[in-house]
């Protein structure tokens, strides 16, 4: 019954959504696309970050490299149609992914953070550097194209596959896996996951879903540059939504891009000069009363059917994560 | 690369080798005893460079002598925002600190930028910009001062953690936090303290760095990237280590620097990463 319940709010909130485009402004309907592509980019992180408890830092790299793929490909002397060339951008997004998660996934904690960090870092600087394809600094030109719902509904097809496969992959025996991995990884060495196998999949997978969101950002954007696209703000957002929705749910991710955006867009009009410093007081704020993210709120306990949320648990979570 | 030119890189690796060991004592003294890697550490930086220049430009201080000034600051500082946020999340899950120290930086950073605008500032005395020359190689008073300060500093505190109580409890909490709290150390207390030194040598950090180089807001950030690779070239574990790891970086980067300059960045994280491949524990770390 309860269940019901949801599928039928789900599919409701999913109507909305899709008809959202004839109800609001082209201009409020850009902030609904950011949301949606931050939402996708969560979701990616998601699989490394929250099921498998690997901080990755440096999944910009994979946006960038969406963006530049998708971007080189549509346009020069092959003007391939932008499906094929977002696709093309995933796959080898996935590629990069597994060559370079393949060393770099034996590291743990704070210096597979760095490392991560390092490769973004790096792959920034190439395509800075590396006139002859990707233009250095200048950036390079996608074709116009300037119908906002086309962004809309591509991104919002995107999130809901994404959904879709968030949910079946934290059912698999690949997402408790990685549960494991993230619980104890020596201990699920021994129960025979194949570590590396699992550890890769989940990585490629984030990268793949950093490559549609950045593919589809530069054919937004029109204009691709290494300074726009392999900015460290794009994997801090990602990884920030997801905290604040909750890693290592379905719809954490999700969730928590909706609020980081809503928040981010009021703080935008509301303190222009001080933007930045509300949405740094708005994280701690966060962190400090709900570290584990709101999907504790909403998810876990009413599962189980214990007592709803109430307002003193903030300060019980407080009172759980403290050293006195 | 003549003789001479290679001797001025050397020096030059070598005296940025001081500042950069400072620069990542307090990030190390942190990370390696509450498992926090302080995001925030730029913004402390930041704030002693502020302090130094306000009390060089408002009463005329000399910047040298403003350092404790800044130190006592940041210490304070540092102890409120430990006790006050910090503590409340430190057994969260690691993203959590990661995160919190995040904000706390967009929060500072920001605010110095609100309060003060992003003009670039720098602290000119009259002996900025001047030197000696030994052979060919140019010595700037300023960087000479520098490197002197932060040995003073970096040997300061690798005495006061091996031969003082507090010190000794500072270790033992970072090796046990259990066994730190059977044997009587009042841990929340000890890691106050803890981050407290941490943003003070931060502080100090930026009061030396407020004479190098202009700065703005924003001059933080780079610094802790630079901190975070200099512990992981070094490892965790011992103030040694931190001053190993500043050297292996500082010579990397200015020797980069001279031969690929619009590389540099990419060269240094490129050995980074392949040394955190083939060494995760470090360069001077022992495996655990």
């Amino acid at each position: 019954m309860k269940k019901a319940a949801a599928i039928a709010g789900f599919l409701a909130l999913l109507a909305l959504l899709v008809a959202l485009p004839r109800l609001v402004s082209s201009y409020k309907l850009l902030t609904y696309t950011r949301f949606l592509v931050l939402a996708l980019m969560a979701q990616g992180w998601n699989f490394i970050g929250g099921y498998t408890g690997y901080a990755a830092f440096g999944n910009v790299a994979y946006f960038g490299i969406g963006a530049y793929t998708t971007g080189l490909l549509m346009i020069g002397k092959w003007h391939v149609p932008f499906f094929p060339a977002l696709a093309a951008g995933a796959l080898l997004s996935a590629l990069v992914a597994i060559l370079l998660g393949l060393p770099i996934l034996r590291l743990k904690g704070h210096y597979f953070a760095i490392a991560t960090l390092g490769v973004a870092e790096a792959l920034s600087q190439v395509a800075d550097t590396w006139d002859s394809v990707t233009e250095g600094s200048t950036g390079i030109d996608l074709p116009l194209k300037t119908e906002g719902e086309f962004f809309y509904y591509t991104a919002l097809a995107l999130v809901t596959c994404g959904l879709a496969l968030t949910w079946a992959f934290s059912r698999s025996k690949l997402g408790n896996g990685c549960v494991a991995i993230r619980e104890d990884q020596d201990a699920a060495r021994m129960l025979g996951i194949n570590t590396t196998l699992f550890k890769v999949i989940a990585y490629a997978l984030s990268a793949v879903f950093a490559a549609l969101a950045g593919g589809l950002t530069a054919y937004q954007n029109i204009h691709v540059t290494p300074g726009d696209f392999f900015r460290i703000d794009y994997t801090l957002q990602m990884i920030i939504a997801t905290i604040i929705g909750g890693a290592g749910t379905v719809l954490g991710p999700v969730l928590g891009a909706a609020v980081y955006q809503l928040l981010s867009t009021y703080v935008w009009s509301k303190f222009l000069e001080l933007h930045p410093t509300v949405l740094g007081l708005i994280i701690v704020l966060f962190i400090v009363f709900l570290p584990r993210g709101l999907m504790t709120v909403l998810g876990s306990k009413r599962q189980r059917g214990e007592r709803p949320f109430r307002a003193s648990d903030l300060l019980a979570n407080v009172r759980a994560h403290r050293v006195t | 690369m003549g003789g001479a030119e290679l001797g001025q890189i050397f020096v030059n690796a070598l005296l940025l080798s001081g500042i950069l060991a400072l620069v990542a004592l307090g990030f190390s003294l942190v990370w390696g005893i509450m498992n926090i890697v302080n995001l925030a550490h730029g913004a402390f930086i930041v704030l002693g460079a502020y302090i130094t220049f306000f009390l060089h430009e408002l009463l005329g201080i000399d910047p040298f002598l403003s350092i404790p000034v800044a130190m006592l600051a940041l210490f304070t500082l540092g102890w409120g925002i430990q006790r006050g946020l910090i503590n409340q999340v430190i057994r969260a899950p690691l993203l959590a600190t990661f995160l919190l120290t995040f904000g706390l930086e967009l929060l500072i950073v920001n605010l110095i930028n609100f309060f003060f605008k992003a003009d670039l500032r720098s602290v000119t005395t009259a002996y900025s910009g001047t030197g000696f020359t030994l052979g060919t190689v140019r010595i700037p008073y300023i960087r000479l001062g520098a490197l002197a300060v932060s040995l003073v500093l970096v040997a300061g505190l690798a005495w006061y953690l091996k031969a003082t109580r507090t010190g000794r409890a500072i270790r033992a909490t970072g090796m046990d936090l259990d066994a730190a709290r059977l044997t009587g150390v009042k841990v929340a207390t000890i890691y106050a303290a803890t981050f407290a030194i941490g943003a003070g040598m931060a502080g100090a950090a930026g009061s030396l760095l407020s004479m190098m180089v202009p700065f703005d807001p924003t001059l933080g950030g780079g610094y802790t990237q630079r901190a975070f690779a200099i512990c992981v070239l070094g490892g965790l574990g011992n103030v040694a280590n931190v001053v190993i790891g500043a050297a292996i970086f500082a010579f990397v980067d200015v020797f980069v620097g001279a031969r690929l300059p619009s590389l540099s960045r990419a060269v240094t994280f490129a050995i980074l990463v392949l040394l955190l491949i083939l060494r995760p524990q470090g360069v001077a770390g022992k495996r655990v």
